[in-house]
């Protein structure tokens, strides 16, 4: 049976939701990011709220609406950045329990419309509309406006045979887009993209496949496998093949179990190594216990211990290593992590640390193994 | 273009000396490739992971003419093993396939350029050079080896400790749990020199090492090392850390010393290994007046219970340990005899062989 996958992405989903408290700043740019600004009454002026131009931190933008992204405005950028491009913007802070709510309503809206959901975050899902009767665009406007009544907030959607390609739909027609492609649309709508619109061509693949002349997703589906694997290796490359071509026979996973967990935090100002070592030392030990809280939460143990670490000059690395047994507590994993971050360079100031857990088991298995807490250890300390 | 025309054994043996260190799952497709160099009548054969590199060189009446390519290692070598082993094997390339002909069987392989494969550096300066016998060198890798840790995040473990010293060479491993020591005298006057070896560089010389009195080449120099026997040369990469102090943890002064012959004991530990799991290996070792006994359980209530006579006459001691732990230095020892040092319940044992002080073997007890 052919299938028919849909990809539903929010609008500009935090910025949206913001909009919905403070309607008086309907087309504004408007901002979010930041985390210690206080937040201005509902029914507050428009001059009332704070701009960009009054900022000074360390803080990313979050999300931005249309208006401000026309300004050049993205998510990821620095605020102080961000106020160069537009310095009368608004910025509000984030509110991650308003977007928490927004997205649980929307999700059960599509519900109600099409079951098969895969949660692939807080503002996007893929919806499985192979086994519904009744006309593709009709089900997709339905879904559309089924989230408009629950939420008043404007979604955009793709459908196509698989998520590869819905993933891509869903980006052509935003902000309130419906873009529906058929299998023998392909070629004229996909293959003039750029080959980094597929979800899985990164910026350095991007770059690498440049460097081979290949831009479009008309070159990637032409070039000779042989090249590709030459370059990529052979999993990728036969995957790049098959994306550019339009073959993804992924199912759409509506149950999934948590693959990792993490803990990270940002510095108020860069710490140095060596010179604020029992500082760093207990923001990471602290990260660490979170990371275990958040285990004990999920009931889970974990095999893999990894750390993040951004430098000032915002090179990050990221090491890992996997142990012989799962571990849950924070001593551990405390231990591991300080194991992983004995392999970076430190000699540089740092501005972020993060602590990760992954290869994720079911809690039990961690605590039957407990060979490792019986068997005595040899002491080489001084 | 023909390139040689030789016995199946002729390709096969060198390609199995290099083929070994070749990686299933490779960022760089070429890795999963051997290079080949075929010039005159000398057929050399390389094959690297970028941490360790071997290289092999044997002549024989090859024929055809000089080429140089990169071929899938183990098809190659899959498809030589199964041709019979009296075949006369055939290579060709021909616009960069290699063809393999013997009797009725052909096949054709895809190569890449042997300009694109990645090649190790030899070590620049003189560095530490030694020789010592490939039997010695093999000897004191099986006696201390096993101990050695794996995948543990305490990455300079995953290795073995290298000493050389004067005129003895020394090696070391542990995985935090239990120690083995192992030394041998050489002819040489060096100063101190101590690297880690890599696992994976470890377990290729103890494949690929004869026992007989040959000579093994050792030098050691930056963070590289190079090993060559017969028509090998291994280059290996060295593990970059510092390796814990040893000599902290071999105990002096253990009050008490039990002789045991080492088959029996293996023996009795084997049988008693049954009813342990994989989970949990624990044994306990109780020596009373004259006797040792040793006993282990299941968490299905099983028992088992092995008694040997020993020349011990003090207090009741009840120490428990891995059993594997034990079974690997017995196993890997060839004395007839070893001696066992103990002090109490929560010390370390020392594992020695009479007469000797060559080898030491250190194991922390469990709590069962």
């Amino acid at each position: 049976m052919k299938r028919r996958i849909a990809h539903l992405d929010m609008d500009a989903f935090y910025a949206s939701v913001e909009l919905l408290r403070y309607p008086q700043l309907r087309g504004q740019p408007v901002v979010i990011g930041g985390r210690r600004l206080s937040r201005p009454d509902n029914n507050a002026r428009a001059e009332d709220f704070a701009r960009l131009r009054d900022y000074a931190g360390r803080g990313v933008v979050t999300t931005a609406t249309y208006e401000a992204r026309r300004f050049g405005i993205h998510s990821g950028m620095g605020i102080m950045k961000a106020a160069q491009l537009a310095p009368d913007a608004i910025l509000l802070p984030a509110d991650f329990d308003a977007y928490r709510h927004y997205s649980r309503l929307f999700k059960a809206a599509v519900a109600r419309v099409a079951p098969l959901i895969e949660d692939r975050g807080i503002d996007e899902i893929y919806i499985d509309l192979s086994e519904l009767p009744g006309d593709t665009e009709d089900i997709a406007r339905d879904i559309k406006q089924s989230v408009r009544e629950a939420t008043g907030l404007s979604c955009s959607i793709g459908v196509s045979p698989n998520k590869l390609l819905s993933k891509i739909c869903s980006e052509l027609d935003k902000p309130d887009g419906l873009t529906i492609l058929q299998a023998e649309d392909i070629q004229t709508r996909i293959w003039p993209l750029p080959a980094n619109r597929i979800n899985g061509i990164g910026p350095k693949a991007a770059d690498k496949l440049a460097g081979l002349g290949i831009h479009s997703i008309a070159e990637l589906a032409a070039a000779d496998l042989g090249l590709l694997q030459a370059h990529f290796g052979g999993s990728y490359a036969a995957w790049l093949h098959a994306a550019a071509h339009g073959r993804d026979e992924r199912p759409v996973v509506t149950s999934s179990e948590p693959k990792s967990v993490s803990r990270e935090t940002t510095f108020e100002r860069d710490l140095h190594p060596r010179l604020n070592r029992s500082e760093l030392s207990r923001i990471f030990t602290d990260l660490c216990m979170r990371v275990a809280d958040d285990l004990a939460r999920k009931n889970v143990a974990g095999r893999t211990v990894g750390i993040k670490l951004r430098y000032e000059d915002f090179q990050t690395v990221t090491r890992d290593s996997t142990l012989p047994d799962p571990v849950i507590d924070g001593a551990q994993i405390r231990r591991a992590a300080g194991e992983c971050l004995r392999r970076v360079p430190l000699d540089k100031r740092i501005r972020l640390l993060g602590v990760r857990i992954g290869s994720l088991c079911p809690r039990s298995e961690a605590v039957a193994s407990t060979d490792a807490a019986t068997q005595g250890e040899l002491d080489f300390s001084e | 273009m023909h390139l040689l025309t030789t016995t199946r054994d002729a390709i096969l043996a060198p390609l199995q000396s290099v083929a070994g260190i070749v990686e299933k799952r490779h960022t760089l497709p070429i890795l999963s490739n051997v290079l080949i160099e075929k010039h005159g009548e000398q057929l050399t054969m390389l094959a690297t992971d970028i941490e360790i590199q071997i290289r092999t060189t044997t002549a024989g009446d090859l024929g055809g003419s000089d080429a140089s390519l990169t071929v899938g290692a183990r098809k190659l070598q899959d498809i030589l093993r199964a041709l019979p082993d009296s075949a006369e094997v055939n290579l060709t390339l021909d616009d960069k396939r290699l063809t393999v002909k013997a009797g009725k069987s052909r096949f054709a392989l895809q190569t890449l350029p042997a300009a694109d494969y990645p090649r190790m550096n030899l070590p620049e300066g003189e560095g530490t050079r030694f020789q010592v016998t490939q039997k010695t060198f093999k000897r004191l890798l099986a006696q201390v080896s096993y101990a050695m840790a794996q995948q543990d995040i305490r990455y300079y473990l995953n290795g073995l400790l290298v000493i050389v010293d004067g005129g003895e060479l020394r090696m070391v491993a542990t995985d935090g749990h239990r120690l083995a020591y192992a030394a041998a005298p050489i002819e040489a006057d060096l100063p101190r020199t101590e690297v880690i070896l890599p696992r994976k560089t470890v377990m290729e010389l103890a494949r690929q090492l004869g026992d007989a009195d040959d000579a093994l080449e050792v030098v050691l120099a930056g963070n590289q090392s190079v090993f060559r026997f017969g028509p090998i040369e291994l280059v290996s990469k060295l593990i970059d850390g510092k390796f814990p102090d040893y000599e902290r943890v071999i105990p002096q002064n253990h009050p008490t010393t039990i002789t045991f012959d080492r088959a029996p004991l293996l023996s009795a530990l084997s049988r008693v290994a049954i009813l342990t799991s994989d989970k949990f290996r624990g044994v306990r070792l109780v020596l009373e007046d004259g006797l040792l006994r040793i006993v282990s359980s299941n968490n299905e209530q099983e028992e088992a219970q092995e008694e040997l006579e020993i020349d011990y006459h003090g207090d009741a001691l009840d120490i428990g340990f891995n059993v594997t732990y034990l079974l690997d230095v017995l196993n890997n020892v060839s004395h007839e005899q070893i001696e066992w040092h103990l002090a109490d319940g929560n010390s370390s044992a020392l594992i020695t062989v009479p007469g000797n002080a060559h080898f030491k073997y250190v194991v922390m007890p469990m709590r069962i």
